[in-house]
């Protein structure tokens, strides 16, 4: 078992699991109070600017989950062990989650001050490009029964789509955009205040935690049904569940053909 | 600019829902799928005796 497999055992243990939740509860409310009533409005967008504190960290995670079912996909296209595609899955799903959220918010901080909703710009395109590739990413999966042909199909587009992340990031810098430019990780510095960066930065560390923890429980979700769909072939392979489930036997389980 | 701070608490409670929402439907399916193992055990157990 490998060090970072070991580190993913601990996140995902129950009492692993319950810590990061309410880490993640209290870190999001602390962020919520600095975001609307420490951190003070900007002098040109007014209050409006404050949704920055929940539009940034949730495409700071968009990038981080996919960033995730890349490096997952890898990991198990080489080992083939269900683990990674769970892992995969899991992040996939989280990805579309925050991407689609990202989305809303820009869109709501749009509209008072580009006056538009939705534009096609570069940014905004790219993000709904990148929305319709994880969504497409979780059609494959369910596209077949055998899961070893699904983990590879989806290992696939986990590699593939993930193209799209440092386009969607670089495009306000290859194309003319209306949406700004990068203001934090940016050469020369930042250029926001010190007391809005502080508060950025708890955001996305709140966010970031609230991640891991909804990724640890997606992953659970995850070992059960694939245990429930092991109960259900033991009988008809006549093999006991727990050798079924890969992690303990070593190997994926094709399922047996359907009997019509 | 007081006028916008509907588009804040908009997304504020965007959030929250998503993010809420997203955690009780992970448990829901996390209690069916539990319930499912169990009940294939419990019968894989009674077919087996």
């Amino acid at each position: 078992m490998s060090a970072a497999e070991r580190a993913m055992g601990r996140i995902v243990a129950r009492p692993g699991e319950r810590a990061l939740g309410w880490a993640a509860a209290a870190a999001l409310a602390a962020s919520a109070v600095l975001s609307l009533a420490v951190a003070p409005p900007d002098a040109q967008q007014g209050q409006v600017q404050r949704l920055m504190y929940v539009h940034v960290p949730t495409a700071w995670l968009a990038y981080l989950a996919f960033a995730v079912v890349f490096v997952a996909s890898i990991a198990y296209l080489r080992t083939k062990r269900s683990r990674w595609d769970r892992l995969a899955a899991a992040s996939a799903e989280l990805g579309v989650l925050f991407t689609a959220l990202t989305i809303l918010l820009g869109s709501l901080w749009a509209r008072p001050v580009w006056g538009t909703w939705w534009t096609w710009d570069p940014r905004l395109t790219t993000t709904a490009v990148l929305l319709l590739i994880y969504l497409g990413y979780l059609a494959v999966r369910r596209l077949t029964d055998s899961p070893p042909r699904r983990a590879r199909w989806a290992a696939v587009v986990g590699i593939v789509g993930f193209i799209d992340v440092p386009i969607v990031h670089l495009s306000v810098q290859w194309w003319r955009s209306l949406h700004q430019g990068p203001t934090v990780a940016r050469l020369g510095g930042p250029t926001i205040a010190p007391v809005m960066l502080a508060t950025l930065l708890v955001a996305v560390a709140a966010f970031t935690l609230a991640y891991l923890y909804l990724l640890a429980l997606r992953l659970r979700v995850g070992r059960v049904e694939e245990r429930t769909v092991a109960e259900a072939l033991s009988p008809r392979i006549g093999r006991p569940a727990e050798d079924l489930l890969d992690d303990a036997a070593g190997a994926p389980v094709e399922p047996a053909p359907r009997g019509r | 600019m007081a006028e916008h701070l509907g588009y804040v608490v908009a997304g504020y409670v965007a959030t929250a829902v998503a993010l809420g929402g997203y955690v009780l439907s992970l448990r829901r399916r996390l209690r069916r799928a539990r319930d499912r193992a169990a009940a294939m055990a419990a019968r894989g157990a009674r077919t087996a005796t």
